[in-house]
């Protein structure tokens, strides 16, 4: 009995250590790309709400308009409660706009459709606030025009 | 927890009630239906209890403390739900205190969401308001005009019984 204690005790260390493991994985990328856009990074950015893994502090140059932040969370498996905690964290934390960073693109899907299956009436427009992606998604699309700044282009946008 | 005491006000009340609903966001344990008027969409109250399960080794409701993950992540379960108000559910009246004391000091950051507008602690058997009033509201004016008499009084002890070189002026402490 007591071995079989002590077993389950080092199977959930095991579990929290790899689990940590694997969101400094995740976080590495998110770092590293915003240090190269050259934002200031927080990390582990809390007011008392919980943690946020990773921000992007993104200042507009200018004292009379306010600093962004975007905020990055990493999840290590689905379940609707992570995402639940996760967005609470991030408005409760006074992010701007939330990205949640998962692990496979399989992961991403179901996230994505967890935050836009929510009922018509709801208060909340969630898929206007949160962004799910995989770390090599980021890194990859880094570059790439987005549809907007592609139709501008095209139709001549005025550059201030 | 035995939740008949809400089932059965929001049945007296006419209202449509739910028993463990999930709408795609997780488990709601009560949910109002509340008609209004016909020419208005339904109002939707949840009450969601909230447990002390295990947390990290020990059970978080030992000292009549909910954690605030646990709070958040109900708030926003009701949130993604569709619900319009969120009551979260405790054993007691003191981890009711505790959970809108924290609803309140959450909210005070000033985020995008006003979390004490949609949400709020409750215990089964609750009588009185849960709301908490702001202590403005709550000292009754009387009790101001007493505690200026009681300042008056004492700066004219002050006056009368301490050395000349040691008196109090206005408050600012003692001049030398």
């Amino acid at each position: 009995m007591n071995q079989q204690g002590e077993n389950a005790y080092s199977d959930s260390e095991q579990r929290t250590q790899e689990k940590r493991q694997l969101l400094e994985t995740l976080k590495t990328p998110v770092i590293q790309l915003g240090r190269d856009m050259g934002y200031e990074i927080i990390e582990n950015h809390d007011l008392g709400a919980g943690p946020v893994h990773v921000v992007w502090l993104f200042k507009p140059g200018s004292e009379s308009l306010p600093d962004m932040r975007l905020g990055f969370i990493c999840l290590t498996e689905f379940s609707n409660s992570s995402i639940n905690e996760g967005i609470a964290r991030a408005m409760l934390n006074l992010i701007d706009k939330l990205v949640f960073v998962v692990t496979t693109e399989t992961m991403t899907k179901q996230v994505k459709d967890a935050i836009e299956s929510m009922p018509d009436r709801s208060i909340l427009q969630l898929r206007k606030y949160v962004t799910v992606l995989t770390p090599s998604t980021l890194v990859s699309k880094q570059g790439i025009k987005g549809a907007r700044e592609r139709r501008s282009s095209q139709t001549g946008g005025e550059v201030i | 927890m035995n939740l008949e005491r809400l089932i059965e006000a929001g049945e007296e009340k006419g209202f449509e009630v739910e028993q463990d609903a999930d709408y795609g966001a997780g488990p709601i344990d009560v949910v109002w239906n509340i008609n209004v008027h016909p020419a208005l969409p339904n109002i939707k109250f949840g009450f969601i209890v909230l447990g002390g399960e295990e947390e990290g080794g020990s059970k978080d409701t030992e000292d009549n403390q909910l954690s605030i993950r646990k709070i958040e992540e109900a708030t926003f379960r009701g949130l993604r739900s569709g619900l319009d108000k969120v009551y979260l559910v405790t054993e007691n009246e003191e981890m009711e205190k505790s959970v809108s004391g924290k609803i309140e000091w959450l909210a005070s950051h000033g985020s995008l969401i006003r979390l004490d507008a949609i949400s709020l602690g409750l215990y089964p058997e609750q009588q009185e308001s849960s709301v908490i009033i702001p202590s403005q509201q709550r000292v009754p004016e009387g009790e101001k005009i007493r505690k200026e008499k009681e300042r008056e009084r004492e700066e004219k002890f002050d006056k009368h019984n301490r050395p000349q070189g040691e008196r109090r002026e206005n408050g600012k402490g003692i001049k030398v």
